[in-house]
């Protein structure tokens, strides 16, 4: 009964601690693996706290700054993108109704905050003790400093140190691990040697087909690879008996994690936070670890399972030797929280100068005296303090004195007061002004220009949309369009579209890419699956690409030279990744090389073009279908069988070297069967079969086994491969539904033109680890091509016009639903299944495609005029080649530079930003608010492509305000590792985020950081009643994540909603 | 027609005049700095113009030419503040003196060097702090060398050999005399160090140059491994250093210790060894100018470990101190390379393991005065720390020394040697002025 409470207890404290675990992740991350990048909000976990709070997290965790440096807000308060009226609004809540005079001038604390923003002297420098640059106003600074001696006065020193030990005993585990104390108070490299540490395990254990030799042991889990090949190694850090004490951990992570914990002593009340600390350590590969963890069906995840409790479990224990080790050599106590936090109290000097002496704060010979005692483990720190009190203490006092002299300085000038006046003012006036100042620190000024960097970039925004908006409100008349385009959401797509609607009469529309298909996608050939819908969605429906019945023999062919290529990239990959084959390699057919590498190098587009010229000769490409429809129960039986024969065959040639020529038919499906009947010995068929082929009876039971076992070829897996296979396709209801959806939110219910195009969008870039970041965010980080084509092909089915028809959507049937996917990076249009288009509309498709390609020439010079190395303008054929090289070009760190300056997202009807330029910076939604009674449209808006837009919005907000820790830094220096990420250099943390060049042109940003403004077109009621619905849009909108803005159809006037819950009018400017 | 003997007294003379003007105005540190960097000027035109008639030692007059530069670009690189005043005049009072020790013969060269030498120790003994015990050890160095002096002022040989021998090491730092050379490039105040860090080896070698010719092979091959030892310990000593004025005196040790195994070997100081002493004086004295420049802005007593990611902030000061870092890691095109690859080859080298010791203390350089520049120039940037790039005459003096090293590493070695026309002036016994 003991054995079994205590196993009771052993459980709920290893849940106990999961969820502490699952909490203290919320800080970091998911991190998906790059070739499907997923843009996100590094910060997504804390979405439920407000905007500031989190971004204060932010830097207490990971240390990430959450607002671009101050010059550069003064740079666009000079440059005008920020107006003054806007900063002086956003500074309001701070303003006290306080002021003193100045010689003559009466100062307002609103104009000391002003000048402090505007001007930047309010940064804290450390004034040297005795710095000797020369200084014209060094006469007068020390004046002042003299005038204000009486009035700042400085805390005794000791008093000051027991203030520092006890603020650093309250931060202990909370804001800082016992390891980076450790570091910070004697010097040592703990949390460098455990992180380094942790990469090396993680880049192993994680890789996923990179390594040319995986890491073995690897089926145990993150946490039992390690423990069984970490006690292998000889020496860690001079860890005594590592080997034996690695051992003796326990098998269950959980377990390990607690015995760290509290060999470590972590209160219980800090764990939590104390967990998110190590985590952020390596946010990167923690990430990743997180998204595995929660991923319980990815199959690299099936094999080799990892997650945070493993992670935590092998960092803590490097902590907790580590830390122990270093405290009892340098300091004689244990490596405990209680002794630690008791060593402050009781040591409170010899921690003070032992903090100073590695923070470099101590002048050059005491930190010289304070590595001596370290050293000699002497007694002598009173005496030094002492010394240090007399010496240098008021010499710092001094320092501080003549540094608020200076900001008094810089202030009356920023005030454009005589500096002289600062003489006539009393000692209590200047006080109070040093204290405004002080008051305000740099640190607090991010969010204040923040507020009126928004302000003035919407202000211009709604300005535009008003103005067009009021043409909007007119009725006019419709006419057929010659053709209507339906693009993705994206920011991109927004130049397209414009130019498009400008060379014809087209009408263009926004949806998310994925075209409300979610499909789970295999295209024709490859062995993996995309998912081809937003991250927050599941799938239902699986969608595969076939050759077109027609094509037999082509594809036999097709298959056979595909075979071919496919086993010369795998031998010349494993050539290259071998330990040994390189050296040879190199020698002989290292100079094969030389033409990829000129080619590439100096004639991009024609060696691009000759290589495709013969990639087709020798594999022809071939004219595919979709798996639209679902299969019916005897095709579904047909495939199953042929998949099941095919596992067979593979298995025959792999474990008993069978020739295909020796394997019959009749073996085979003996073989199948057998393997699906659960028990029961082999049939005589089968058994003359097998003779046939020359296996033993008994070498068909064994074979019959490891079909069953490593081959996954039994009844419980054929009937959830059976249940797989009949998600493939949709149901006709299924199609009405999703064609029925797209059409309504998108506002495309009537007067239908001949040609409705469905445009997805895709990149081509070369060399580039970020090419997925380029794709479509909708589509899961994919090309959105078959989600086009998807549903074109349900649109096009005369059962489901049918149907429409009586849900009140009538397609005229001249009208002709086109695929295409427009390339991001060089604005060409490509148009999918064309053979089906009727022969009536091969005019209309012509014109099309004119008007597509020359809207594509206008998109290529607007964009030309963005990139910072085009120094002139390109117009026409120029433009066009331009932005065809960056897309070849293997050195071009900025192929396409589009999604980057995305701001704001509007759903609406395309009426209120046609014709408008919004600079490629607006996520436009087609919506129209009277197709929508029940406000379930605008629901799904809200709640899908707005999350995506704002995941995006987000990834390039941090990455561009703190590029080192939320971005992933220079595409220079950046490594692929374990075809899941990237490093920067041969060793770093997993890089999060978007690259320097993606977000910064030079030192300044190219991408305005701000956060999402959404402007929806509906009755505010509406809107109101969805945030009431949706926890995602009260954290939203009242953490100030995303700012919404509605114009009221009802009274045709503008709303900003307001934190508080409350409307507010927006006036016009 | 001026006494050849007066020469050697018109040269001191001008410096030590300097600072007597200097002296007179010393209330205003901007007027100071200004006349001091002037009578260095002056000093290095008088010493251009009568060079022709100075008694050419065995060393060439590389080492003569390159005091009042290493004055004037140490003059320039430290600020015209009320600090400073003291040292602006000692830089010339020890020109003054080092230049009169160079030129001067016999007694008047003597004495130059004893009053150089009681300078330092005065020096030292008023910037000694109790923080920093082991200047005693420097003082008494230095104490040592002014007894070797006398010594060998008074004594004959071979007792006035070794004093001479003992006075040369301490002043061209030679392992285990190397505390007064260590102190001096650590305590002495503003520009002194940055030229202290040439003028002392210069005028060690010049003794040097006589002293090696009488020294019995047991002594000089006790002091080839005293050298080689020195290299390495130098340049280990360096690598641990955290504090840049050490880490400097180590590595400027280490490369003295090579030209101290080079002399010893081949019993014999040429043009050669003097452009080596002048380079990684010169190389040293940069990085010192450059620590200097630091200094200015966070205060004397900065510790180096508060210091980082200067290079985006100040630019100028980067680039600069790079070079002079490659130059004292003895890469080309700069004079520590053309020095030492010059006494490579000119030397028969007789042992393998005394060749790869002195390149493993060479590329133990690479390692310390890379990491040092990295650690300054790159990593955080602090902005709670105001950055001013270079000011005028701090970018003078760093680009003045730059650009002499490369000077000494690009111009012919021939153009530094004495004149092959004139017969040989040096003589065992004849012009070395310490040796009776």
């Amino acid at each position: 009964m003991e054995q079994v409470d205590r196993s009771i207890d052993i459980e709920s404290r290893r849940m106990e601690l999961r969820g502490v675990v699952r909490l203290a992740g919320e800080v970091i991350a998911q991190y998906w693996p790059m070739r499907t990048f997923v843009h996100h909000n590094p910060l997504h976990g804390l979405e439920y706290l407000p905007f500031e709070e989190t971004v204060r997290r932010g830097k207490q965790f990971m240390g990430g700054n959450g607002y671009l440096p101050s010059r550069s807000y003064r740079d666009y308060l000079k440059s005008g993108r920020i107006q003054s009226r806007h900063l002086d609004d956003a500074l309001k809540p701070m303003v006290h109704d306080k002021r003193v005079v100045i010689g003559s001038r009466t100062v307002t604390h609103g104009a000391v905050l002003r000048a402090c923003l505007a001007d930047g002297f309010c940064t804290q420098i450390v004034e040297p003790l005795d710095g000797q640059l020369p200084d014209p106003s060094k006469n007068l600074i020390n004046r002042i400093a003299a005038r204000i001696e009486s009035v700042i006065t400085f805390p005794d020193l000791r008093e000051r140190i027991r203030m520092i030990a006890k603020g650093d005993e309250a931060a202990l585990a909370r804001w800082l691990t016992l390891s980076h104390w450790c570091d910070d108070t004697l010097g040592t490299h703990i949390v460098r040697q455990i992180n380094d540490q942790l990469i090396k395990w993680c880049e192993a254990f994680l890789d996923e087909g990179h390594a040319a030799w995986p890491m073995p042991e690897r089926e145990q889990g993150l946490y039992g690879a390690w423990k069984a090949l970490a006690m292998q190694e000889s020496s860690l850090f001079g860890i005594a008996d590592s080997r034996r004490k690695i051992a003796q951990l326990p098998d269950h992570p959980e377990d390990a994690l607690l015995e760290n914990l509290d060999a470590l002593g972590i209160p219980s009340d800090l764990r939590q936070d104390y967990l998110s600390l190590q985590l952020t350590a390596l946010p990167g590969w923690a990430g990743f670890i997180k998204w595995r963890g929660e991923e319980r069906d990815y199959p690299w995840q099936q094999a080799y399972p990892a997650g945070l409790v493993k992670f935590l479990a092998i960092r803590l224990w490097y902590a907790r030797e580590l830390v122990h080790k270093v405290c009892r050599e340098e300091l004689g106590i244990d490596g405990k929280y209680e002794t630690i936090t008791g060593y402050m109290r009781t040591h409170a000097e010899e921690y003070y100068f032992r903090r100073q002496r590695v923070a470099g704060r101590l002048p050059a010979l005491y930190a010289e005296e304070v590595d001596r005692l370290a050293h000699q483990k002497g007694n002598g720190w009173s005496t030094v303090l002492d010394r240090y009190r007399t010496d240098v203490v008021p010499r710092q006092e001094a320092a501080a004195r003549r540094g608020a002299a200076k900001r008094l300085l810089s202030l009356v000038r920023s005030l454009e007061i005589d500096p002289a006046q600062l003489d006539e003012s009393t000692p209590v006036d200047l006080k109070q002004l040093s204290d405004w100042m002080e008051a305000f620190p740099e640190s607090d000024h991010g969010a204040v220009w923040l507020k009126a960097f928004e302000a003035s970039y919407q202000d211009r925004l709604l300005g535009q949309l008003r103005t067009r908006a009021n043409e909007a409100a007119r009725p006019a008349t419709p006419t057929r369009p010659y053709s209507q385009s339906v693009y993705c959401i994206d920011v991109r797509s927004e130049p397209f579209r414009r130019h498009f609607e400008s060379v014809g009469p087209h009408e263009t529309y926004g949806f998310a890419g994925f075209f409300a298909a979610f499909i789970r996608y295999r295209a024709w050939g490859k062995e993996h699956d995309t998912e081809q819908f937003p991250v927050i969605m599941r799938a239902k429906n699986e969608v595969r690409e076939l050759p077109r019945t027609y094509l037999d023999q082509t594809v036999l062919k097709h298959e056979a030279r595909a075979k071919w290529v496919h086993a010369g990239h795998t031998l010349l990959h494993d050539l290259k990744e071998n330990v040994v084959t390189p050296y040879v390699m190199v020698e002989s057919l290292g100079w094969f090389y030389i033409l990829p590498i000129f080619g590439n190098t100096l004639l991009p587009s024609l060696y691009r073009r000759w290589t495709a010229w013969l990639r087709h000769l020798f594999v022809p490409s071939l004219a595919t279908t979709l798996t639209v429809d679902k299969l019916t129960s005897a095709e579904t039986a047909e495939m199953l069988d042929a998949e099941q024969q095919a596992i067979v065959r593979k298995a025959l040639h792999e474990r008993i070297g069978l020739r295909s020529s020796r394997v019959t038919p009749a073996l085979v499906e003996g073989l199948q069967q057998h393997a699906l009947m659960e028990q029961g010995d082999p049939e005589p068929p089968l058994i003359q079969e097998a003779e046939r082929a020359g296996l033993l009876v008994e070498n068909v039971n064994t074979f019959v086994e490891i079909l069953r076992r490593q081959y996954a070829l039994n009844a419980r897996a054929a009937s959830r491969h059976k249940e797989r296979i009949t998600r493939t396709g949709f149901t006709l209801e299924e199609q009405i539904l999703t064609v029925d959806t797209a059409l309504r939110m998108m506002g495309l219910t009537k007067n239908f033109a001949r040609l409705v195009l469905f445009c997805a969008h895709g990149s081509t870039s070369d060399n580039n680890p970020y090419e997925s970041a380029l794709d479509c965010g909708a589509c899961g980080g994919n090309e959105g091509k078959p989600n086009a084509r998807v549903l074109a092909m349900m649109a096009n089915n005369p059962r489901v016009r049918e149907r429409l028809t009586k849900t009140g959507i009538e397609i005229p049937s001249d009208t002709h639903f086109l695929a295409g996917q427009m390339d991001t990076t060089t604005d060409k249009v490509q148009l999918f299944d064309l053979e089906d288009v009727p022969p009536t509309h091969h005019a209309d498709l012509s014109r099309l495609q004119e008007d597509l390609k020359e809207a594509a020439a206008l998109t290529s010079h607007e964009r030309c005029g963005r990139f910072p190395d085009v120094q002139q303008v390109l117009k026409g054929k120029q433009a066009e080649a331009h932005v065809h090289r960056r897309s070849m070009d293997w050195s071009q760190v900025r192929p396409e530079w589009g999604l980057s300056s995305n701001t704001a997202f509007l759903i609406g009807r395309r009426e209120l930003s046609k014709g408008l330029d919004l600079g490629g910076r607006v996520f436009l939604h087609s919506y129209d608010y009277r197709e929508d009674p029940s406000n379930r449209l605008l629901e799904v808006l809200l709640t899908a492509p707005q999350v995506v837009a704002q995941w995006i919005n987000m990834e390039h907000y941090f990455s561009a305000v703190d590029n080192e820790v939320y971005g992933s830094g220079s595409k220079i220096y950046h490594n692929v590792v374990g075809q899941i990420g990237i490093m920067s250099g041969p060793w770093s943390d997993l890089r999060l985020g978007l690259a320097r060049q993606t977000v910064m042109n030079g030192d300044a940003p190219y991408h305005e950081p701000m956060r999402l403004l959404t402007i929806v077109e509906a009755p505010r009621e509406r809107i109101e009643k969805l945030i009431a619905r949706h926890e995602v849009l009260r954290h939203f909108y009242h953490n100030e994540w995303v700012h919404l803005v509605a114009l009221d159809p009802n009274d045709g006037v503008w709303y900003r909603y307001r934190p508080t819950g409350e409307w507010t009018l927006i006036h016009d400017h | 027609m001026m006494d050849g003997a007066l020469i050697p007294l018109l040269l001191a003379g001008v410096p030590l005049l300097g600072a007597l003007v200097s002296l007179a105005i010393r209330s205003n540190p901007d007027r100071l700095k200004l006349s001091s960097i002037i009578w260095s000027v002056i000093s290095f035109g008088a010493i251009i113009g009568l060079s022709v008639r100075l008694v050419t030692p065995p060393e060439g007059l590389l080492p003569l030419y390159l005091l009042p530069l290493a004055a004037t670009a140490s003059l320039l690189g430290q600020p015209a503040h009320e600090n400073h005043r003291r040292s602006s005049i000692m830089t010339l009072v020890c020109l003054g003196l080092g230049v009169g020790t160079l030129t001067g013969r016999d007694v008047s060269g003597q004495l130059f060097l004893m009053a150089l030498i009681v300078s330092v120790i005065v020096l030292l003994y008023r910037h000694h702090t109790a923080l920093w015990p082991i200047s005693w050890w420097g003082i008494g160095s230095f104490g040592l060398a002014v007894l070797c002096v006398g010594i060998s002022f008074v004594s004959g040989p071979p007792l006035s050999s070794v004093a001479s021998l003992l006075t040369c090491a301490i002043l061209l730092p030679l392992l285990p005399f190397h505390n007064g050379y260590l102190t001096a490039l650590t305590r002495l105040p503003g520009s002194l160090p940055s030229f202290i860090v040439l003028l002392l080896p210069a005028v060690g070698l010049h003794g040097l140059a006589t002293v090696m010719l009488a020294v019995p092979d047991i002594v000089a091959w006790t002091v080839s491994l005293f050298a080689l030892v020195g290299a390495l310990y130098g340049a280990m000593k360096a690598l641990a250093q955290s504090r840049v004025r050490l880490l400097l005196a180590y590595s400027s040790l280490s490369f003295f210790s090579m030209l101290w195994w080079f002399a010893a070997s081949t019993q014999t100081t040429t043009p050669r060894a003097a452009m080596l002493v002048g380079a990684v004086g010169l190389a040293t004295s940069g990085l010192l100018i450059a620590w200097q420049v630091i200094r200015t802005r966070y205060g004397d007593d900065v510790d180096p470990q508060s210091v980082s990611g200067l290079a985006s902030v100040m630019p100028q000061y980067a680039v600069l101190f790079s070079l002079l870092g490659l130059a004292a890691m003895g890469l080309p095109p700069f004079g520590v390379f053309a020095g030492f690859m010059g006494l490579l080859f000119a030397s028969p080298l007789t042992s393998s393991v005394a060749l790869l010791v002195l390149l493993i203390a060479w590329l133990a350089a690479s390692w310390y005065i890379l990491n040092m520049g990295q650690r300054l120039l790159f990593g955080r940037q602090r902005s709670e720390l105001r950055s001013d790039d270079l000011c005028r005459s701090e970018l003078f003096s760093l680009l003045m020394v730059v650009l002499i090293l490369i000077a000494l590493g690009v111009l012919p070695a021939s153009l530094f040697e004495p004149d092959k026309s004139t017969p040989p002036t040096t003589t065992i016994t004849g012009s070395f002025a310490w040796n009776k």
